[in-house]
């Protein structure tokens, strides 16, 4: 054990360096609802805490003070206020301070202050691009964490211009998804890369980036039919490229089916067949190619897309039957 | 589906005792709670109305000091340069009481949304309720991209805080805290393409933050004028949503996880208030809730797991939309009976319609 370990075992009280100021306890009526029964040493830190709010002081203890207090409760979001003011008054090395949330954020990787401190740190260093490491490190901690994700996203949109940060984006998010094809933080991610956060400089060729996007998700699918994120995201390319969901009729139709067992591995970009041991038919390829009916919206095709719906109430997704009878309601109706 | 499936007992007064317990003291382990204690006092005393046991008999009146609560909450109203509104807790409160304000003691904009229906639902008349500072609180809090800050110092601004503004203008009848349309351009821009919306901007869809957008859109004044999704948006919007429920019944919070019983909540409220409650299994999502009860009372985030207010509240306001039929006579149908519940503030439909009018100022008794 170092001595600054040593030293965090002593409260506060108990401290020379702190024998100047008068700890202020925290008030409470007479008949409190939920009082926490706290530690002696939350209840000594947060009694120093309120002394040095009232004094206002602005000093390297009031730092060591709040590291104290935030990792006796990390979701108190005045010591972490606090400690920024603090950082700024002192023109404090912002470096050193990210440096110490690197532990912290893991620690506490599901507390919204330690992300928001983070933010503001790199808002006024401007240093995006050690954070993408960073990330990741997180994410092998939680692949799935959603203040990572945010933050990440938040990184790329603030620094947008910043064509060095986002070079290896769509390769990183290539793996993500290689990892973990269920992953849908990871698909959601690509959204914002290829479509949500604007066109980049080299991806001006939108035929070409739709066409990549299709082809990208269609093998996925074709890997691991039943996975809702992919098909979500091809909904998506199409939604946002405004583009039919019928340019993929070739495509989902082999999904919706039993899988043929004398299926030969043909490779086919376009249209790449269901992988053998796939289990088929596949759910979201028959709500696909019932969607892809109801549009063309002639009575033949509306009754095919009935019939689909149908499979799905009765048979393959019954616990949304009553949705499926909704769908077959709506489109009936708007038939006739 | 529904077929062969049993419920037990709801077990009604193992979740009373657990709410009144979490309210008489809380372990150390619980410290980071510190700071949002008025939400937990919300979600137990939110506990006791939704079964029945607050105002009905007026049995918790008696027993367990009403006036105390009162006053706790009550003590929890702070005023200042920023407005006035609650804070989470006395926690950067000064002993003795300092009469000067204090940057670092101010109000919050959710806990004050939670302090304002914990009162409505201990039926407070909001006398001490300072009207025009809660305005200049919203009005100091909001943002120039029409999001709000949680305090008025600075603190994260997500769409969990634009809702409880919202919510706080919907109980006051009075919007004139907030830039109303800039925050709804705000949500739309939280709007994924999988028909949910997104904690922030460019953030992936998720359950409870798509009922916080939709509530919040759904709150606004002109939204019984003129529908504020269109018809698109809405079934695509429909379709996220239903596909939320697991072949649990539980229903999940983002795509291709598992279920867990505060999102039957979030998006079992986001269907309610899109009118398509009627789509949702009732009994298996009862199934799934009655599973994650705890023996001893409370109910977790799913079957196994360690129960907590914040999943309890949730899971029976989701049951108060939800309740599960048809009921067999073994299976105490008795215990599955719940009152309504208004999904845009999140309270039995009595205690809404309370808030609605002594918050406002325009029931008070003459």
């Amino acid at each position: 054990m170092n001595t600054e370990q040593k030293q965090e075992k002593l409260l506060f009280a108990e401290r020379p360096e702190w024998s100047d100021v008068d700890p202020i306890p925290q008030y409470e009526t007479s008949t409190p609802i939920a009082p926490i029964l706290y530690t002696p040493q939350y209840k000594d830190a947060t009694d120093y805490f309120r002394a040095i709010v009232k004094s206002g002081e602005r000093s390297e203890r009031v730092l060591q003070l709040t590291e104290e207090l935030i990792r006796l409760n990390p979701a108190h979001y005045t010591a972490w206020q606090y400690r920024y003011e603090t950082l700024l008054a002192l023109s404090s090395s912002l470096q050193t301070e990210l440096e110490l949330m690197n532990e912290l954020a893991i620690k506490y990787l599901k507390t919204y202050q330690v992300w928001h401190h983070r933010r503001l740190l790199i808002t006024l260093l401007r240093t995006p691009q050690p954070e993408l490491q960073f990330i990741e490190t997180c994410l092998r901690v939680d692949s799935k964490n959603y203040h990572t994700w945010s933050y990440r996203q938040w990184l790329l949109s603030h620094f947008v211009d910043d064509d060095d940060l986002w070079r290896g984006e769509l390769e990183f998010i290539e793996n993500v998804i290689g990892d973990d094809v269920r992953n849908n933080s990871a698909w959601h991610h690509r959204y914002f890369v290829v479509f949500g956060c604007g066109v980049r400089s080299g991806s001006e060729d939108r035929a070409r980036i739709v066409r990549r996007e299709l082809i990208f998700t269609k093998q996925n699918i074709s890997l691991a039919p039943n996975n809702p994120s992919a098909w979500n995201y091809l909904r998506g390319i199409l939604d946002y490229n405004r583009l039919p969901y019928s340019l993929c009729t070739r495509f989902v139709k082999p999904y919706t089916l039993p899988l043929d067992p004398n299926t030969v591995d043909i490779v086919d970009l376009e249209n790449p067949p269901p992988s053998r041991g796939a289990e088929l038919p596949c759910v979201y390829a028959i709500e696909f190619l019932a969607d892809i009916h109801e549009k063309a919206g002639d009575k033949d095709n509306i009754l095919k897309g009935v019939d689909l719906w149908k499979s799905l109430a009765n048979e393959h997704d019954t616990i949304r039957k009553k949705y499926w009878e909704h769908r077959i309601r709506e489109a009936l109706q708007s038939a006739t | 589906m529904e077929d062969g499936i049993r419920l037990p007992c709801f077990n009604r007064a193992g979740h009373v005792a657990h709410a009144k317990r979490c309210m008489s003291a809380l372990p150390a382990s619980q410290t980071d709670i510190d700071a949002s204690r008025l939400a937990l006092a919300f979600y137990n005393i939110g506990i006791l109305d939704l079964l029945g046991v607050m105002n009905d008999g007026d049995t918790i009146s008696r027993q367990n000091g009403k006036d105390e609560w009162l006053e706790w909450l009550w003590a929890q109203q702070t005023q200042g340069k920023y407005g006035s509104g609650f804070r989470p807790s006395p926690f950067m409160l000064l002993h003795p009481p300092a009469e000067e304000f204090s940057d670092y003691n101010t109000p919050h904009i959710i806990m004050t949304y939670t302090a304002l229906l914990a009162l409505s639902i201990l039926r407070d008349d909001f006398a001490k309720l300072d009207r025009s500072g809660l305005i200049r609180l919203l009005r100091a809090c909001q943002r120039d991209d029409g999001s709000f800050t949680t305090t008025p110092g600075g603190g994260e601004s997500d769409l969990r805080t634009l809702y409880c503004a919202f919510a706080i203008s919907a109980m006051l009848d009075d919007w004139s805290g907030v830039d109303v349309e800039r925050a709804k351009s705000f949500v739309t821009s939280c709007r994924t393409y999988e028909g949910g919306y997104g904690q922030d901007l460019f953030c992936e869809a998720q359950g409870g933050t798509t009922y916080i957008a939709l509530a919040s859109l759904y709150l606004a004044p002109s939204s019984s004028e003129t529908d504020p999704l269109t018809l698109e948006e809405k079934r695509q919007t429909v379709k996220w949503l239903m596909s939320t429920q697991t072949s649990s019944g539980g229903f999940c919070g983002r795509t291709g996880k598992v279920g867990d019983s505060c999102y039957c909540f979030w998006c079992g409220a986001s269907l309610k208030i899109l009118k398509m409650d009627h789509l949702v299994e009732t009994k298996t999502l009862a199934s799934f809730l009655a599973d994650s009860q705890f023996k001893f009372g409370g109910i977790a985030k799913c079957p196994g797991e360690h129960p907590d207010p914040y999943h309890t509240y949730l899971s029976i306001a989701a049951l108060c939309m939800y309740p599960p039929s048809p009921l067999a006579a073994d299976e105490k149908p008795d215990s599955w009976e719940f009152p309504e519940l208004d999904p845009l503030l999140n309270a039995r439909v009595d205690t809404a319609e309370w808030a609605r009018k002594y918050i406002s100022g325009k029931g008070h008794r003459t």
